[in-house]
């Protein structure tokens, strides 16, 4: 294991984390107890699920930081986690809208037609 | 000069002539297509129309009541990160019942990609402010607002940004003149600017600017089946002008 922690993450505002792995577990674990809310065939629920399994296989294998930013290719890593961050949110957000329901309201007839 | 020309023959008279038609990208609008299916599969509640331009732009059509969600998924979801809000405008179309259409521009720096998401609506029904999203559209919903006159619910500072502090009306609005309803001048006796009626020297002039020629055939709207019959033969005479 190489153990060198990079200085900085070139990024204004971005601090280096300096236990990614722990952080990411704990983030998966939290968006994927959240989507559990969710009925089983919401296609949030589908995708969101798919992509998160995949990513965190990724952080169970793979335990050199920067080979991980390599796997998941979206990245450093602490932008990986402002990522995850924000998709927990989403699906905490998600479960109150319930997007997958039908539609609300069909727009009147002429509404979308281009040209008029 | 001379290469130019030996290029101009060698590459033949048909493409050279369409030098100007634009290289159409099946990639991009495959791509483009499936992200825009992948968004409606999660988003069937708020999402009524999905389409890619000929310019491989990719629109999404929402009720107006899933501005905040739709955008806060566009924003937060790790498939799509639209971080960046680049432009919010409205158009005002009055035949529509629902007059105004609200149009936000999306971009997505990780993965390089813009999205058009589009709402309705019509002068008195408020709408959702997107400001706890991006923060970017606090400025550009004022100015809907001063330009169109449509309300956004929730905004933290909703007033005029453009127009003079007395101003009354909405400017963009299709239905208010060119010149406005009001002209200022410095009056000198009572030492202010006034504002009075507007007086034009030479009244409005409008051009009728079409031409003689059909502008886009291809969505002619055939109204009834005589007249279809009549318009084929029409074609078929000036099969001349078509481009080669």
């Amino acid at each position: 294991m190489a153990g060198v922690i990079k200085k900085t993450t070139g990024l204004v505002g971005l601090a280096v984390s300096h236990n990614p792995h722990e952080r990411l577990r704990i983030l998966y674990t939290k968006i994927l107890g959240s989507l559990q809310t969710m009925p089983q065939d919401a296609a949030y629920r589908k995708y969101t699920e798919q992509l998160i399994t995949q990513r965190f296989n990724h952080v169970k294998s793979e335990h050199d930081v920067e080979k991980l930013e390599k796997k998941i290719n979206c990245g450093q890593i602490e932008e990986v986690i402002s990522q995850a961050e924000a998709e927990l949110a989403l699906s905490r957000k998600m479960t109150e809208w319930k997007p997958w329901e039908p539609l609300v309201e069909e727009a009147p007839a002429n509404q979308w037609k281009w040209p008029i | 000069m001379a290469a130019s020309l030996v290029r101009f023959v060698r590459n033949g008279f048909g493409r050279s002539l369409n030098a100007t038609v634009r290289p159409k990208d099946p990639v991009t609008h495959t791509q483009l297509s499936e992200f825009g299916e992948y968004i409606a599969e999660i988003l069937p509640k708020y999402v009524q129309q999905v389409q890619v331009t000929c310019f491989n732009e990719l629109e999404l059509m929402i009720h107006p009541e899933g501005i905040i969600p739709v955008l806060t998924f566009l924003k937060d979801h790790t498939n799509a990160q639209f971080h960046n809000m680049t432009d919010l405008t409205a158009v005002d179309v009055p035949t529509r019942q629902y007059r105004f259409e609200i149009v936000y521009n999306l971009l997505s720096l990780r993965y390089n990609s813009r999205i058009r998401v589009k709402t309705y609506t019509d002068e008195l029904s408020p709408l959702d402010s997107s400001v706890p999203v991006h923060q970017a559209a606090d400025w550009y919903e004022r100015e809907i607002w001063d330009m169109f006159g449509v309300f956004f619910a929730n905004h933290p500072d909703l007033r005029r940004i453009l127009t003079d502090y007395g101003f009354e009306g909405h400017p963009f609005r299709k239905d208010f003149p060119l010149s406005g309803y009001v002209e200022v001048r410095y009056d000198d006796e009572v030492k202010r600017v006034v504002a009075e009626p507007v007086e034009l020297a030479q009244e409005f002039r409008k051009f009728d600017l079409n031409s003689p020629w059909e502008a886009f055939p291809a969505y002619h709207k055939r109204k009834s089946l005589h007249s279809e019959f009549l318009f084929g033969l029409l074609l078929a005479s000036e099969d001349w002008l078509l481009p080669q």
